[in-house]
C-alpha cells in the first residue's frame, strides 16, 4: 500500500489560512446555494449540494480554496468539509482531473463482457493507467464500480453520458470526438447535478 | 410464465402522457381516503421492499408516529447500486411520475412535510427525468402548499449523490442526505428506528424506488387485487422486476409474476449466449451464487429462492455461460466489496480487503493450499460481525462460490490456472495471461 507523504505532490493539500479565504463563487452560485439551502432544515444538510456547487466554479475539482470557501459559506470546519468531501468518488479533492473524464465500468457485468480489454485499448490510446490523466490535460481515466447500466455492458461514463455497449473499434473514434469537444465535461457534469437538484420557481429566479 | 407488466407495462415521461394512462387518480382516490386505510391496503396487498431485504412494506408506513409532534419526512432510495440491478433507472427514467405518485400517498398516508428522492449522481438521465416531473407536478398544485384544497403541505426535493455504494443502506444514506460521510449509524434495537428518530431526528420513512412505484397500483386496485398475484408462493406477493444481464442475447429488465420460475426468465431475455448455462446470481452481487442445477429448480420468490440457497436480493440477475472463470469472478466481487467497504467496523473494512488479495494472489497463479481455509475464516469473521449489510454481503458470495464451485479454486491454486481455459474466459482477467508470483 501506498504511503501518503504530506509533501508529495500527490499527498493532501494545506489547508490555507483562514483569514486568507477568498470567496469566488459567481452571483449564479451565491444563488444557487440561498435556494438549495431552503430545502434543508440546517446548512450542515447542503454540503454535498455545496461541493458540487464548488467543483463547478473551481473548475471541474476541489482545490484547498474551494474546500476553504464550502467551509465558510456554511460555517463548517475546514475539515469536516474536506473529511465529507474526500469519502465520495466523484468530488476530485485537492488534485485536477482532466476535461474529459472517462470511467470504465469493470465491475461483474462488465467483467464477463470484456470491460477489461476496452480498458486496455484506452490505456494503450491514451499512454496512462487507471487513476492518471494525459499530460496535455484533457484526459483522466478511472475504473468505475457497477454504473447499474449492466443491460448495455460494457459501459463507459463520460461526464454525464452513459456509453454502451461499447467495443474496441469504437474507442479511437471516441477518444478523437472528445479531444475536439474544447468544453470541459467535468465542470458540465457538475454544473448538470446542481441543477437538476433546483425547482423550476427558483432557477427562473437566478439570473 | 410470460412476463407481467404493472410498473413497466407504460412510458410516459411527461405529466400529460402519464395522465392519459390514469395517472394520479390513485393519488385523488388515497386524498379521499382516511391515511389508516391506506396503510391497510398496503398491508393487504402483502408488498415486500423491493430494495434488497424483502422487509414488510405496511409495518413501516404504519411506524411513523400518528399523533405528530415533528417533522414527518418521505426519503426514496434511488441509489441504486448493487452489481447486476437498474430496474430503478428505468422506471425514474421512463416513467417518474409513478415513483413521485408513490412518494406523495405515502406521504399523505404517514402525514410528511418533505420528501427527499436521493438519486446517484452518475444517473443524470434520471436525475433530469424526475426533476422535470417534479416541476410540473408543482405547476399542477400536485406538490406544494395546501395540495388539492386539503391542507395538507408537502414538498419534494431532488438530492444527488457524489459516488459511493454504501450510501444505498438506508441509515448511510441518512448520514449522506445530512451532510456527512456516508457511514451507517447504529440501529434497532440498539438505536430507534428510523420511523422514529431518521432525518434530523425526526420520523423518516425509507423505501425503495419500485416499492414506492407499486402503491399506485395497489391503491388504485385494491391490496387484495395485488395480492392475488404471486398467490401460489409463500409470502411473496404482486410483481417484481428482474434486470437481467449477463450472458443473455436480450439483456434488460423483465417484469414477472412471483412464482415464475428462474428458468422461464432466462428464456425471457433471450437464452443463454455463447456456450451453455453454468451459473446465476439472481439478485444482485451481494447473494449466494447458484450452478444450473439450482437454476433449473429455482422459483422465484423471496422464500423459494431461498430453498435452493439463495436471495431474491434488488433483482440483479446476472446468468454465466460455461465460458465463465469462477475464481476471477469472485475476484471482482472482493474488489468491488473492498472499494466500497465504508471503513467504519474492522471486520469489512480488514476483511474485505485481505479477500481480494488472496483472490489476487491466486489469479496470478501465486495461490496457496491454505487459501480455501484462509477464505472462509474471514468470511465467517466478516459475516455477522460487520455493523452494516455491506460486510456479510462481501461475505455471502464467496462462502458460496466455495461450496457450489469448489473444484475451481483447488484446480486454480493447484495449477496456477483457471480450470476454464478457453479465449472467451481470458477476457475476465486483466492481466493477459496470468503471471505467477
Ligand atoms: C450495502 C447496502 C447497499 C444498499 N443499497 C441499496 C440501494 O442501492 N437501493 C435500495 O433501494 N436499497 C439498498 N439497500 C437496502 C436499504 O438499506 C433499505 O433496506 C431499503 O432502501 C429499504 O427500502 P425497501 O423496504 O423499500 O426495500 C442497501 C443495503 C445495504 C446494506
Ligand atoms: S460493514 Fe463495511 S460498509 Fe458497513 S459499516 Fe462496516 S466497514 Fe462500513
Ligand atoms: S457491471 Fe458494468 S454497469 Fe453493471
Amino acid at each position: 500500500m501506498e504511503t501518503i507523504h504530506l509533501e508529495n505532490s500527490r499527498g493532501r493539500p494545506k489547508a490555507p489560512n483562514p483569514e486568507q479565504v477568498e470567496l469566488k463563487f459567481s452571483d449564479q452560485a451565491v444563488q444557487e446555494l440561498e435556494a438549495l439551502l431552503t430545502h434543508y432544515p440546517d446548512k450542515k444538510s447542503a454540503i454535498l449540494p455545496t461541493l458540487w456547487i464548488a467543483q463547478r466554479e473551481y473548475g471541474g475539482y476541489l482545490p484547498p480554496e474551494a474546500i476553504a470557501e464550502v467551509a465558510v459559506r456554511l460555517q463548517r470546519s475546514y475539515a469536516e468539509i474536506e473529511g465529507v468531501a474526500t469519502f465520495y468518488t466523484m468530488y476530485h479533492v485537492g488534485h485536477p482531473v482532466g476535461r474529459h473524464l472517462i470511467e470504465v465500468c469493470t465491475c461483474l457485468t462488465c467483467q464477463v463482457c470484456g470491460a477489461y480489454r476496452i480498458a486496455e485499448r484506452l490505456k494503450a490510446k491514451l499512454g496512462i493507467d487507471f487513476g492518471e490523466t494525459t499530460e496535455d490535460g484533457v484526459f483522466t481515466l478511472e475504473e468505475v464500480e457497477c454504473l447499474d447500466a449492466c443491460d448495455r455492458a460494457p459501459v463507459l461514463q463520460v461526464s454525464d453520458a452513459y456509453i454502451g455497449p461499447v467495443d474496441e473499434a469504437e474507442i479511437d473514434a471516441l477518444i478523437e470526438k472528445l479531444r475536439s469537444d474544447p468544453g470541459s465535461g467535468t465542470i458540465r457534469l457538475a454544473d448538470e447535478i446542481v441543477k437538476a437538484q433546483l425547482h423550476a420557481n427558483e432557477q427562473r429566479d437566478i439570473r | 410464465m410470460p412476463e407481467l407488466k404493472l410498473l413497466l407495462k407504460h412510458k410516459a415521461r411527461t405529466l400529460d402522457e402519464y395522465r392519459r394512462i390514469g395517472g394520479y387518480a390513485a393519488f385523488q382516490k388515497a386524498l379521499a381516503m382516511d391515511r389508516q386505510a391506506v396503510i391497510d391496503e398496503i398491508k393487504k396487498s402483502g408488498l415486500r421492499g423491493r430494495g434488497g431485504a424483502g422487509f414488510p412494506t405496511w409495518i413501516k408506513w404504519n411506524g411513523i408516529p400518528k399523533q405528530k409532534t415533528k417533522r414527518h419526512y418521505v426519503l426514496c432510495n434511488a441509489d441504486e447500486g448493487e452489481p447486476g440491478t437498474f430496474k430503478d433507472k428505468e422506471l425514474m427514467e421512463s416513467t417518474p411520475h409513478q415513483v413521485i405518485e408513490g412518494m406523495m400517498i405515502a406521504g399523505w398516508a404517514t402525514q410528511a412535510d418533505v420528501g427527499y428522492i436521493y438519486i446517484r449522481a452518475e444517473f443524470m438521465d434520471c436525475a433530469r427525468a424526475v426533476k422535470s416531473a417534479i416541476d410540473e407536478a408543482y405547476a399542477e398544485g400536485l406538490l406544494g402548499k395546501n395540495i388539492q384544497g386539503t391542507g395538507w403541505d408537502f414538498d419534494l426535493h431532488v438530492h444527488l449523490g457524489a459516488g459511493s455504494y454504501e450510501c444505498g443502506e438506508e441509515s448511510a444514506m441518512m448520514s449522506s442526505l445530512m451532510g456527512e460521510r456516508g457511514m451507517p449509524r447504529l440501529k434497532a434495537p440498539h438505536a430507534p428506528l428510523p420511523t422514529i428518530a431518521g432525518l434530523w431526528d425526526s420520523p423518516t420513512l425509507i423505501n425503495n424506488v419500485e416499492t414506492f412505484a407499486c402503491a399506485p397500483h395497489i391503491i388504485q386496485n385494491g391490496g387484495d387485487w395485488y395480492a392475488a398475484m404471486g398467490a401460489s408462493t409463500k409470502n411473496s406477493r404482486g410483481t417484481k422486476i428482474f434486470s437481467v444481464s449477463g450472458h443473455v442475447n436480450k439483456p434488460g429488465n423483465y417484469e414477472i409474476e412471483f412464482g415464475t420460475k428462474l428458468s422461464d426468465l432466462l428464456e425471457l431475455a433471450g437464452g443463454i449466449k455463447g456456450g451453455a448455462l453454468k451459473a446465476c446470481i439472481p439478485g444482485g452481487s451481494s447473494v449466494p451464487i447458484l450452478n444450473a442445477e439450482s437454476v433449473a429448480k429455482a422459483v422465484i420468490g423471496y422464500e423459494e429462492i431461498g430453498e435452493v440457497g439463495s436471495m431474491v436480493g434488488s433483482g440483479g440477475c446476472i446468468f454465466f455461460n460455461e465460458h465463465t472463470c469462477i475464481v476471477a469472478l469472485m475476484w471482482r466481487t472482493a474488489k468491488f466489496y473492498m472499494r466500497e467497504s465504508c471503513g467504519k467496523c474492522t471486520p469489512c473494512r480488514e476483511g474485505t480487503d485481505w479477500l481480494f488479495q488472496i483472490h489476487d494472489r491466486i489469479i496470478k497463479g501465486g495461490g496457496r493450499p491454505e487459501d480455501i481455509n484462509l477464505l472462509k475464516q474471514i468470511c465467517a469473521q466478516i459475516d455477522g460481525r460487520s455493523f452494516c449489510g455491506l460486510g456479510d454481503a462481501a461475505a455471502w458470495p464467496i462462502v458460496a462460490a466455495l461450496k457450489v464451485f469448489p473444484h475451481e479454486y483447488e484446480y486454480f491454486i493447484q495449477h496456477g490456472k483457471s480450470i476454464v481455459d478457453t479465449p472467451q474466459s481470458k477476457l475476465m482477467f486483466p492481466y493477459a495471461e496470468p503471471v505467477p508470483v
